[in-house]
């Protein structure tokens, strides 16, 4: 899976908890455009983790603001395993 | 590494080998010593359920044994503050454990809890390890790098992870123990991020606390089993669930609480498959398990086990409670399985408890009773179980938060200090043996809330009813317009009501007019730029509050995410308004 059919993937994710109903980009952030609460964050992690099958270490959540970097941290992680 | 032992069996929860005492001991050695003699202890579990670590109570207390007497090698002095990276892990637990060894502190610290944020998380940490100037952290490897990039603003003599730590050459001597009087811990969770502040905790104290928790609280009886997802840098979690499962001999079973925030369900089947009986949390556990009780997570549940559902740690908010009481109970859910109770870690952790068995009970207050415009009345009690008919308009439903544990004297009290009598609302004051000694090394925030012959301001506001406690609100944060009183919670909660708005998006204090009166104001965070958006967001506010509440507000838009916070996530309105009127939360265009 290719970098750019994650984010995608991701994206559909988003979609629910995209409430403002804004234009999601790559450089989107969770807290600030989209104003994620700390709860539906936790909802989102678990779907993307279903979704690939992998668990995002506690460690990566306090670097990752936008869309983009959490695509990125999927790719890693399922490269990694 | 040392005593590690991967079991494959989680620790039992019967041992008819060794007869239960609820924390009648000294100090916390001297509660393991007694643990260790039987066959419970503590199981870590991963979020989907299977078990990672099962740590036997003997095993515990051989690991912190060694830990202890490396400390004491190394050349740490007794009272020298360790903070300790508080995951939910055995090594956490060891070494909390084997700082007592060693009659050091051990001050457990948070962990991440969202995307983003990673300089004030690092801000955080570093303010915590400053005030109670840690010589040394412990973190686990994950950790390591945000850790040490707040340790290493400091001079310390040991940062690392546990197998580091292990690996230190050292000469063992002998481990040094504390007494009665002496501190046992520190625990951050109330104060704000910015200014910290960590409650002491002697082991009198703690014994005492978990004694009443125990014996007048839980009623822990042989068949009992805890679990939670707590996380043991907060007191519910370190002393509700670990130390008072400790200190009473039971076995207890952990979920990290990241886990419990991605698979809530998790907690639940953890229940019905080990048979857990006791579990505490706050309102919002139960909120995100009934927001997330799928068809199929429901299957194969079985909660009819289930003794003790304790509540506290926020306000309790009676509709999710039912909410979640009516999904599970055709999984064998029981309503009076609700304890609500309060507490504060400046009491150690709890004040009081519901009887068990009994469930939600509220009582209905009219409205001018608690604003101060009208005199209290005896309020009539309506029980959860029954299912009272929700929101009557003009009263207030007010949850019973039980009854003062043995150990607390416990009075409510007017403006002038003067004790009140029932059904009268005040400030609740408490006083006994698990009261803090002190916020460590900041005599002026401990002389602002307690009293030199032992009594503590909780800064909550509450009454008494039939022996009970009933919690209205914080003090603090009172608004108080021509002698009435106004809850902030509710000027918050009318502008709340608005599409787009969430909870701890705004903060309602009062800021002084002209003539000195008050002006009720409400700071709402706001992210729209362009100014006739903003106008209109302005607009929108102030129709909503004088429609809900009835009151005229000023409103201020502040910047997105920039209301402060404690550094157990509460909205901080003290803070809010001196940093408004400093001109730190600025609004730059509308007023």
């Amino acid at each position: 899976m290719t970098n750019d059919d994650i984010r995608i993937k991701i994206m559909e994710l988003i979609v629910p908890f995209n409430k403002k109903n804004i234009e999601l980009k790559p450089e989107t952030t969770f807290a600030v455009d989209l104003d994620l609460d700390s709860l539906s964050v936790m909802d989102l992690v678990a779907e993307i983790e279903d979704l690939f099958d992998i668990i995002i270490p506690l460690n990566l959540l306090p670097d990752l603001e936008t869309i983009q970097q959490v695509s990125d941290a999927v790719e890693k992680i399922m490269g990694d395993a | 590494m040392l005593g590690i032992n991967l079991m494959t069996q989680p620790t039992p929860t019967l041992d008819a080998s060794l007869e239960r005492k609820y924390a009648e001991f000294d100090t916390l050695i001297d509660a393991v010593e007694y643990a260790a003699k039987g066959v419970r202890g503590i199981n870590f579990y991963s979020s989907r359920g299977e078990l990672v670590e099962a740590l036997t109570y003997t095993e515990l207390r051989d690991r912190a044994v060694d830990i202890g007497k490396r400390l004491v090698a190394m050349g740490y002095e007794k009272n020298d503050r360790i903070a300790l990276i508080a995951d939910t892990s055995a090594d956490f637990v060891c070494f909390f454990v084997g700082c007592q060894y060693a009659s050091l502190l051990p001050v457990p610290l948070p962990l991440p809890t969202s995307f983003g944020g990673r300089d004030g998380y690092v801000d955080q940490l570093a303010g915590q390890m400053k005030s109670c100037g840690a010589t040394a952290v412990v973190t686990p490897l994950s950790m390591q790098e945000l850790v040490l990039e707040a340790a290493n603003r400091f001079d310390f003599k040991f940062k690392g992870t546990p197998e580091q730590f292990l690996a230190e050459d050292v000469v063992l001597g002998d481990t040094r123990l504390p007494k009665t009087d002496d501190l046992d811990y520190l625990q951050y969770s109330s104060g704000s991020t910015r200014f910290p502040h960590g409650v002491s905790v002697t082991h009198k104290s703690l014994m005492v606390n978990c004694h009443d928790m125990g014996k007048y609280g839980v009623q822990l009886i042989e068949g009992d089993r805890c679990l939670s997802w707590l996380p043991f840098y907060h007191d519910m979690g370190l002393v509700g669930t670990f130390l008072t499962s400790l200190t009473c001999q039971t076995t207890v079973d952990y979920l990290p609480t990241e886990d419990f925030a991605r698979r809530p369900m998790t907690w639940l089947k953890l229940l019905s498959d080990n048979k857990a009986t006791v579990t505490y949390s706050p309102t919002f556990g139960y909120d995100i398990c009934a927001r997330r009780a799928g068809k199929s997570a429901m299957e194969g549940l079985d909660l009819s086990s289930w003794k003790v559902a304790g509540i506290g740690g926020d306000m309790i908010r009676v509709e999710v409670m039912k909410n979640f009481a009516e999904k599970f109970a055709s999984v064998g859910f029981e309503p009076t399985t609700f304890v609500p109770s309060y507490g504060l870690a400046e009491c150690t952790l709890a004040v009081s408890f519901m009887p068990i068995g009994v469930g939600i009970v509220v009582d209905k207050v009219d409205e001018r009773v608690i604003s101060g415009e009208k005199q209290a009345q005896l309020p009539h009690g309506a029980r959860l179980n029954g299912m009272t008919n929700g929101q009557t308009n003009g009263y207030r439903d007010i949850v019973n938060c039980g009854v003062p544990l043995p150990s607390y004297e416990l009075e409510i009290r007017d403006e002038s200090g003067t004790a009140l009598a029932d059904h009268n609302i005040g400030r609740v004051f408490v006083r006994g043996e698990s009261v803090m000694r002190d916020y460590y090394n900041d005599p002026e925030a401990t002389a602002a809330c307690l009293s030199k012959d032992g009594w503590l301001d909780t800064g909550d506001m509450g009454y008494m009813h039939a022996g009970s406690l009933y919690i209205v609100g914080r003090a603090k944060d009172l608004i108080i317009i021509n002698g009435k009183n106004h809850w902030p919670q509710d000027l918050e909660w009318a502008v709340e009501q608005i599409e787009g708005i969430r909870s701890g998006d705004t903060a309602a204090i009062s800021l002084p007019g002209t003539n000195d009166e008050e002006v009720p104001t409400l700071l709402v965070q706001c992210r729209l730029r362009d100014d006739d958006e903003r106008k209109a967001f302005v607009e929108e506010i102030k129709i909503q509050v004088m429609k809900t509440t009835g009151i005229q507000c000023q409103i201020e838009l502040v910047p997105p995410r920039t209301l402060p916070r404690t550094s157990s996530g509460k909205l901080s309105r003290v803070k809010a308004r001196a940093q408004f009127i400093s001109g730190v939360l600025s609004s730059p265009t509308v007023h």
